[in-house]
C-alpha cells in the first residue's frame, strides 16, 4: 500500500497551518495543528500504519495535520508512523522538532524489513537519534506452541496491553526509560532529547489503530493528553 | 443454468486432454480452471500457453466457467507481511488476466484468513482495502470477483449478514460472492445465503456436507451431491426465487476410491436433477 502523490501534496499543503511548538493548547488559534503525522513517501512504508494514525487523530479536527518531512519542524507532537528508510532530511527534521521541545513518537516499520533495509534503518536511528535497536524478532512461532498471545505490555503512560504485530524491533541497552515489553523483550523507549521527548515504538501501533483497537487508541490519546494536545475526556472510556 | 466441474478433479495421471474428454462425455458444459492447483495452469504459465489451454477446451466442446485458485491459503490477502500481500494481489491480477484470455467473466478468491496471529478486525480491514483496489482492476477487464464463503476454514465472514456487510463496504459491482453451498456446514442454511446475496452471486459451487461429521483425520466433512445434509429442494427453490441462472460448479473434495471417472458421470447426473428441480 503506497501513498499517492495527490494525498501527499494535500497533506503537505495542510501542514502550512501548523502552529508553534510549546504553546499551551488554549493559545492555539483555530486552524493550527498541534499534532503532525509525518507522511512523506518512504520505500517500504506501511500505509496501514499511516492510515491508522490519521483515522485515530481525525477527531482532533484542526489541531491535527499530516505533513511531509520538510513541514514537521513546528508542532507540539510529531508522529512518524512505520518509519523504515528514513531519509537524512527526515531524520534531521525529527531532531529539529526534538530540539524545539516537541514530543516525537517514532514507530519502527522494520519488523518485516529485509536485511539491507533493516541495516539502513538501524544506522539512521543510531546516528541521528542515538537509538540502538536489535534485529527483528518473530513472536509467533513460539506462541503457536505455548498458546498465548504476545501482547505488548505498555507501562507508560499507563498500563495497557496492545496486540502484537507478529515481529518486533527490540531495543539494545541505552539511556532512557523502557515503556513496553513483550515476552520479556524491551520494545519501546521514552527519553528526553533536546528540549523534547522521544518515544520510540519497536512494535507498530498504527495497524492496531487502523483495525479499530480501542486499547491502542486509548494509549495514544493518553500520551497526547500528557503532552497537552488531547482533551483528557477523550482518554478514558469516551472514545 | 449450466454445469461445470473443476479441473482439479482431473487425475494428474490422465492429463488435461483426456480429462477434458471425460468432462465432456459426462455431460458438463464447462470447466473451472484452478490457477496453481494443477500442473497445466500455474502462475508461471505464459499467456500463449493459457491461449493453448483455451483452444483445447473449446476443441473438446467446452467453455471455461470461471478461474479459481487455492493459492490464497498460503498467500492470503490478509497477511501482515507486505511481500506476502503483494504476492496475493499478483495472484488475483493473474486470475483476472487469464480469465480474459480464457473467455470467462468470473474469478474466485478466498478473501482472507483469520488466524490466532492475525485477528478478525485486521483481516476485515486489509481485505476491504485489497478488494476495493482489485475491484477496479476487475471492472476494467469486465470480470467479476467472487469471494468464496469458506466459513469454518477461513474463520472469516461466517454469517450471511457479515458477508453482505463486507460486500457493502467494498461497494464495487465487480466484487460479489462465489457461493459454496457446501461450506456453510452447521453454521446456517445455504438457501438463506442465496436469498440474501441474490444478484451478487457470481458462481455457485455445489457439493454436499455431512453436518455432524466435522473434520476428523482424513475423513472429509464433504460428500457427493444428495448424500449429505444440504436441503437441496430449498437450495433449488432459493435459486429460482432470486433468478439465479448462472453456472453451477461441482467441487468435490473426496474422490471415488475406485472407478474415479464414474464420479464425473454421477455428479453430472445429480446436477441435471438439481437444475431440473426433480428432487
Amino acid at each position: 500500500m503506497g501513498i499517492t502523490r495527490r494525498r501527499f501534496l494535500g497533506c503537505a499543503a495542510g501542514a502550512v497551518t501548523m502552529g508553534l511548538p510549546g504553546l499551551p493548547l488554549d493559545l492555539w488559534r483555530p486552524g493550527q495543528a498541534s499534532v503532525a503525522v509525518e507522511t512523506s513517501p518512504q520505500h517500504g512504508r506501511s500505509g496501514e500504519s499511516v492510515s491508522g494514525y490519521e483515522s485515530a487523530l481525525a477527531s482532533l479536527g484542526p489541531r491535527f495535520r499530516c505533513a511531509g518531512a520538510s513541514w514537521v519542524s513546528r508542532c507540539a507532537v510529531l508522529i512518524v508512523p512505520a518509519a523504515l528508510e528514513l531519509p537524512p532530511s527526515a531524520a534531521r527534521a525529527i531532531v529539529r522538532c526534538l530540539q524545539a521541545g516537541a514530543s516525537v513518537i517514532l514507530e519502527s516499520g522494520a519488523g518485516f524489513a529485509a536485511g539491507r533495509d533493516f541495516h539502513a534503518h538501524r544506522v539512521v536511528l543510531r546516528d541521528y537519534l542515538q537509538v540502538r535497536v536489535e534485529a527483528p524478532v518473530q513472536l509467533w512461532p513460539a506462541h503457536t506452541s505455548s498458546q498465548g498471545i504476545p501482547y505488548v505490555d505498555y507501562t507508560w503512560p499507563y498500563s495497557a496491553k496492545v496486540r502484537d504485530f507478529s515481529r518486533v524491533v527490540t531495543l539494545g541497552r541505552q539511556p532512557g526509560e523502557v515503556i513496553a515489553w513483550v515476552d520479556g523483550l524491551p520494545v519501546a523507549l521514552k527519553r528526553r532529547s533536546g528540549r523534547g521527548t522521544l518515544i520510540f515504538l519497536g512494535s507498530p501501533l498504527g495497524p492496531a489503530l487502523w483495525a479499530g483497537d480501542a486499547e491502542a487508541r486509548r494509549w495514544l490519546f493518553d500520551v497526547l493528553a500528557r503532552q497537552g494536545v488531547a482533551p483528557v475526556d477523550r482518554v478514558r472510556g469516551n472514545l | 443454468m449450466k454445469k461445470a466441474i473443476g479441473d482439479n478433479m482431473i487425475s494428474k495421471a490422465w492429463g488435461f486432454e483426456k480429462g477434458l474428454d471425460l468432462v465432456k462425455q459426462a455431460g458438463f458444459d464447462g470447466i473451472e480452471l484452478w490457477l496453481g492447483d494443477v500442473p497445466w495452469f500455474q502462475m508461471s504459465t505464459a499467456d500463449s500457453e493459457v491461449r493453448d489451454l483455451r483452444r483445447k477446451i473449446e476443441d473438446a466442446g467446452l467453455v471455461v466457467s470461471n478461474v479459481s485458485t487455492g493459492l490464497h491459503w498460503a498467500s492470503p490477502l490478509s497477511s501482515r507481511e507486505p511481500k506476502v500481500r503483494a504476492q496475493a494481489m499478483r495472484i488475483v491480477e493473474r486470475e483476472i488476466e487469464t480469465a480474459v484470455l480464457l473467455g470467462t467473466d468470473a474469478i474466485l478468491l478466498v478473501p482472507g484468513l483469520v488466524t490466532a496471529e492475525v485477528p478478525y478486525n485486521e483481516v476485515y480491514q486489509r481485505c476491504l482495502e485489497a478488494l476495493r483496489s482489485l475491484g477496479e482492476k476487475a471492472a476494467r477487464a469486465s470480470v467479476r470477483i467472487g469471494c468464496e464463503n469458506c466459513n469454518a476454514e477461513h474463520r472469516f465472514l461466517i454469517s450471511p449478514r457479515e458477508f453482505w456487510q463486507f460486500l457493502n463496504d467494498v461497494n464495487s459491482p465487480a466484487v460479489g460472492i462465489h457461493l459454496d453451498v457446501g461450506n456453510i456446514h452447521d453454521t446456517g442454511f445455504a438457501e438463506q445465503w442465496i436469498e440474501m446475496h441474490g444478484p451478487r452471486i457470481t458462481r455457485i459451487h455445489v457439493k454436499d456436507v455431512m453436518k455432524k461429521r466435522g473434520r476428523c483425520g482424513d475423513q472429509s466433512v464433504y460428500t457427493n451431491l444428495f448424500l449429505g445434509d444440504n436441503n437441496w429442494p430449498a437450495i433449488r427453490g432459493a435459486m429460482t426465487k432470486v433468478g439465479y441462472d448462472g453456472w453451477l460448479v461441482a467441487e468435490m473434495e473426496a474422490r471415488y476410491r475406485y472407478a474415479p471417472d464414474q464420479q464425473f458421470y454421477d455428479t453430472a447426473r445429480a446436477m441435471d436433477r438439481l437444475i431440473a428441480a426433480r428432487l
